[in-house]
């Protein structure tokens, strides 16, 4: 199977703080990634070095055997950390916004995960609760025609029921639309279940990367390796 | 651990174990107990994946491996159905006792209980309840 993402000695510091040290791991195409580690591990910056916002000071890293630049980021769909969007739109505008700015936008998928999402087309921004709001974003990412996906922690500070029209979302467009997904969440219970592939990372280094599914005959569920790494 | 019904099969899955594995076997012994009908739809690869709330790849992965044993059938557009035949479910059942065996062995060697130990008890034991 071939990787969608080759990272190779990739170093990364804010001054005296290091985010990435030396970092070799890559990320197969076509699967499902959990991107796991504790607070400071790397996880953000790493996603911000794939869609070429930071710059790393040493290493390199190839996105579909390309080097990141600004032009393969149409191939990509970014929620960063701490997404925001425009308060005064409505999701209508909001949507309609979007497929004019975002590369591979699908209106038609955007508007079937409003409704599956149950958010009113009419609802300000501004007036959305955090889980609808978050739930916005994660559709303004998945109902996109590109290859990589990257969510960096989606489910943070939302309610159950958002999470889990998230994750229904997640399994309908897998379904849909094969694509590379990378997903960075601290909710590992919640989502394990949903991936093909899991990266350990702690202090900018990789820790543990494997398949789910070996991993769980070898050692357990993914959550209670979390554990044992990082306690 | 919680149940879930997914129309007519229960399934419960533990994190802890390979998922794939664990769909597979309870959509077997659903099969081999005649807890479904012969012939029955299994539930689509979308249904059981939100339902289970797992990735999409592990039931495709159980639901080849069922179709490669014989014991469903994927017709083109229409889904995937339990076999209709009773020799491919009695080999099933067959195979799933002969494991079972294997396991009630195992816990009597643990228990340092010897083979006449073992059959004597079977004996004994109360089929009917």
């Amino acid at each position: 199977m071939s990787n969608a993402l080759e990272i190779k000695y990739l170093s990364k510091s804010y001054g005296p703080k290091i985010a990435l040290d030396d970092l070799y791991v890559s990320f197969p195409e076509g699967q499902i990634t959990g991107l796991l580690g504790p607070n400071g591990a790397g996880k953000s910056t790493l996603l911000k070095v794939i869609v070429g916002l930071v710059k790393p000071q040493a290493g390199n890293i190839l996105v579909f055997g390309q080097p990141p630049h600004w032009k393969f980021n149409a191939e990509i769909a970014y929620l960063p950390d701490r997404a925001k969007w425009y308060k005064v739109h409505t999701i209508e505008r909001a949507i309609n916004y979007a497929l004019t700015i975002l590369p591979g936008f699908d209106l038609p998928r955007a508007l079937e995960m409003i409704k599956t999402m149950d958010l009113d087309l009419d609802s300000r921004v501004s007036a959305l609760s955090k889980g609808q709001q978050a739930s916005l974003y994660v559709i303004l990412c998945l109902a996109r025609k590109v290859k990589l996906v990257l969510l960096d922690e989606p489910f943070t500070g939302i309610d159950l029921l958002s999470r889990e029209r998230i994750i229904q979302s997640l399994i309908d467009s897998m379904l849909d639309q094969p694509q590379t997904i990378i997903i960075s969440t601290h909710e590992i219970h919640e989502t394990e279940s949903l991936f093909d592939h899991v990266v350990f990372l702690n202090r900018g280094q990789l820790v543990l990367e494997g398949n789910v599914e070996a991993l769980r005959q070898e050692k357990g569920c993914i959550e209670s390796i979390y554990r044992g790494l990082f306690r | 651990m919680e149940n879930i019904q997914v129309g007519d099969f229960n399934f419960q899955m533990d994190l802890s174990k390979p998922l794939y594995e664990q769909v597979l076997q309870q959509i077997r012994h659903a099969i081999a107990r005649s807890d479904v009908p012969l012939g029955t739809k299994l539930p689509s690869v979308r249904e059981l994946a939100q339902q289970l709330k797992i990735n999409p790849n592990t039931v495709m992965r159980a639901y080849q491996e069922l179709d490669r044993d014989h014991l469903t059938e994927t017709r083109r557009g229409q889904g995937t159905f339990i076999t209709s035949d009773l020799d491919t479910v009695k080999q099933v059942k067959m195979a799933l006792a002969s494991e079972a065996v294997l396991v009630f062995v195992s816990s009597m060697k643990k228990l340092g209980i010897d083979r006449p130990t073992a059959e004597s008890l079977l004996k004994e034991v109360a089929w009917h309840e």
